[in-house]
């Protein structure tokens, strides 16, 4: 069984950059503002969600273990 | 009803001082129609997230779609000149839109990750110290010559896995290319040597990195060949986009970074009580404060409304970044330099999918100079009062920055 995610976005640093939404596109969505959310932490699997945490070019992106509350990025 | 506002933005006055013309317009007409230029100038910091934000319906293939004259005019005899220069530019991925431009940026987006550019810090440091030493023996340099210009291609020059003894041939090749944003009636020729001679320097490393790839930036690119990403005419134009955008900037970064301190002695005397510290926040405020790049264009896909005028399908639409890092309405007290400024949420890297791709390298550069320039020469200051900038509507450009350092 895969562990639980907590995942979201900090919209201070949020530049819209989409780059997360093409990585893991179940997981993240643009708002109407065009800022990403993290619409469901379980959209994708863990590698495509910290892959698209890595990639944020402003490092908006927070992943943690749901459970643990251990910070898995950044 | 206010004044009319003079049309053209390349008067020296308006090069010397862009903040009070752009001002004018951000605060009578937001969205202003450039009758000189044909295009709309576009100027607080809301439309700017906007525009940017909503890329469908401002293209950024400007070369490909933008059927009108070069502006500065140049020479008509380098006409053809021009239409090389439009070629090229056209096939560097910042040059498209949806989905190429997301295909194309995915080549390279891992190589420029804020954990990956971050490991680049330790080589940043070295280098910025080698120029620094350099300077300290004649106790005096030009800012722009001597730190400002080197450091980005020393940096890009090990990215790009060029061997030392053919730094001073990129350099070269660099100050070429820098013509771009230049306004020069006789620019295109320098531009173009400087393009053809990318492509004969960099096409025979691409072939080598083609049959042995390393962790080089070629190496990425070359790999976006084999994928049939790029043709080996956008290999070749991309990875002197990379010089090209990691240079220009990063030198007004610090050359206007360092101005900004030279001009607010109660702000270099802050930095000094910290310079660890303070070098990220002031880092982010010399991006606002002064940006290193003025403006950029797009082209309209389709009629779009802002503020009460239409903005006709294949329009000029230019959006001045100077301009919205001072909206009194996004950042209190603008005109202010405010290094412990906090949110600072400006947009000198632009915003959306075309956010600078290299926005932490230039940041790290920005960081290790100011700590540096702060540690090892507290007495910093100007030679002259005298500024001029580059003639150019894109970049905000020193011509040169002299100091004694004690």
């Amino acid at each position: 069984m895969a562990r639980k995610l907590r995942v979201w976005v900090d919209q201070q640093l949020c530049v819209g950059n989409a780059m997360c939404e093409a990585i893991a596109s179940h997981t993240f969505r643009l708002n109407e503002k065009r800022q990403s959310e993290a619409v469901d932490p379980e959209g994708d699997i863990e590698e495509n969600i910290l892959e698209a945490a890595e990639n944020c070019p402003v490092s908006a992106i927070f992943v943690e273990d749901a459970e643990t509350g251990e910070r898995l990025f950044p | 009803m206010a004044a009319p506002v003079p049309n053209d933005m390349f008067t020296p006055d308006v090069i010397a001082d862009p903040y009070s013309y752009y001002g004018r317009l951000r605060e009578h007409d937001p969205v202003h129609w450039n009758e000189k230029y044909e295009l709309w100038a576009v100027t607080r910091f809301d439309d700017l997230v906007w525009l940017t934000r909503n890329h469908e319906l401002f293209s950024s293939a400007v070369f490909k779609n933008d059927p009108r004259p070069a502006y500065p005019a140049i020479d008509e005899s380098d006409l053809g000149l021009y239409e090389y220069v439009k070629n090229y530019q056209a096939d560097q991925f910042i040059q498209h839109d949806r989905p190429e431009h997301l295909e194309m940026r995915r080549v390279m987006h891992s190589y420029f990750t804020p954990r990956q550019m971050e490991a680049w810090r330790p080589f940043v440091k070295d280098a910025v110290k080698e120029l620094l030493d350099a300077a300290e023996e004649k106790g005096e340099m030009d800012i722009m010559r001597d730190l400002a210009t080197p450091l980005p291609v020393m940096v890009i020059a090990q990215m790009m896995g060029v061997p030392a003894s053919e730094r001073g041939h990129v350099r070269e090749l660099a100050e070429k290319l820098l013509y771009i944003g230049r306004g020069e009636y006789d620019r295109m020729k320098p531009l173009t040597e400087g393009m053809r001679g990318m492509i004969d320097y960099v096409s025979p490393l691409v072939d080598e990195r083609l049959t042995n790839p390393g962790d080089d930036f070629i190496s990425v690119l070359a790999s976006g060949e084999k994928k049939g990403v790029f043709t080996r005419h956008e290999v070749l134009v991309n990875t002197s986009l990379l010089l090209l955008a990691g240079h220009e900037t990063t030198i007004n970064l610090i050359c206007n970074g360092a101005l900004a301190f030279l001009q607010h002695p109660d702000q270099w005397a802050l930095l000094k009580t910290d310079p660890g510290g303070l070098a990220k926040s002031a880092t982010e405020e010399c991006l606002r404060y002064d940006s290193p790049v003025k403006s950029i264009q797009r082209i309209a896909t389709q009629d779009v409304e802002m503020r009460g005028k239409v903005l006709r399908k294949a329009d000029r639409v230019r959006w001045f970044i100077s301009s919205a890092n001072r909206d009194p309405d996004a950042f209190p007290n603008p005109t202010a330099f405010d290094i412990t400024r906090h949110p600072n949420q400006h947009v000198a890297f632009g915003s959306g999918t075309h956010h600078c791709l290299g926005a932490t390298l230039a940041r790290v550069e920005g960081q290790e100079v100011i700590k540096a320039l702060a540690e090892r020469f507290p007495n910093l200051h100007a030679k002259s009062e005298d500024l001029e900038y580059q003639p150019s509507i894109t970049f905000r450009s020193l011509k040169s920055l002299p100091v004694n350092l004690h």
